[in-house]
């Protein structure tokens, strides 16, 4: 993940591919997906015991922000 | 607290504290085991498919999510004070979690004109964005980012 000026920036850029434009985001976006407890509970102490009962909240977010667009498909993860 | 818990809750604590990666040989003085099993610990925490990475074919931290050891375009300073970077764009974003209560800024340049980007948050909130409209963009699907971390 890269981050641009805006979508025109992200757009023109060498290594922007027309074929997976729905891997851009916006940063309110970006941020959404990433304040789940997945990212936010790093430091409690017992992250690695519970990191996968956090993962369920955030697939359920990167689906709620992308759309459920076959791009952000978690299956195969 | 289990042993892959503590073995990655020191590496991460003492990122957030000092700004570089621990050694195995710190992990092994904090846990209190010998350096060899500080290595193995150190091993066992990459091996749970976290987003954390050691140098190929080192016992070296490369990456430990949200930070890199090495200079990615995601310069972090808390309170004033640099020295750290983000992993990723993603991770630029969730960095002022392991900062809790503090301010936290992330600078970086547009890959496209290299014009300077500054997002400031405080856990988790972005209360500042410059220029307005910042967006972040990957090439990689979804699905296949655990084969292609580097590039997620």
């Amino acid at each position: 993940m890269n981050l641009f000026r805006s979508e025109e920036h992200a757009r023109r850029w060498s290594g922007f591919n027309a074929e997976h434009a729905a891997g851009l985001l916006t940063l309110a976006q970006l941020a959404g997906i990433m304040s789940t407890a997945l990212m936010r509970e790093r430091l409690n102490g017992h992250y690695v015991s519970s990191a996968a009962g956090y993962r369920r909240e955030f697939l359920d977010r990167v689906r709620e922000v992308t759309g459920a667009d076959p791009f952000w498909n978690p299956a195969a993860r | 607290m289990d042993t892959l818990d503590r073995t990655y809750h020191f590496i991460l604590s003492w990122w957030a504290e000092r700004g570089d990666a621990p050694h195995f040989t710190d992990v092994a003085g904090a846990l209190a085991v010998t350096p060899e099993e500080g290595r193995q610990r150190l091993h066992e925490v990459i091996a749970t498919g976290l987003p954390n990475l050691l140098f190929p074919g080192t016992d070296l931290i490369a990456s430990f999510a949200p930070f890199h050891g090495l200079p990615t375009p995601y310069r972090v300073s808390v309170d004033g004070r640099s020295g750290w970077y983000a992993q990723c764009g993603f991770e630029a974003v969730a960095i002022s979690f392991v900062f809790p209560r503090r301010t936290t800024i992330v600078d970086g340049s547009c890959l496209d004109c290299g014009d300077p980007l500054r997002i400031t948050m405080r856990d988790g909130v972005i209360e500042l964005e410059e220029p307005r409209g910042v967006v972040g963009y990957v090439d990689v699907p979804f699905r296949e980012w655990r084969s292609n971390l580097p590039f997620a």
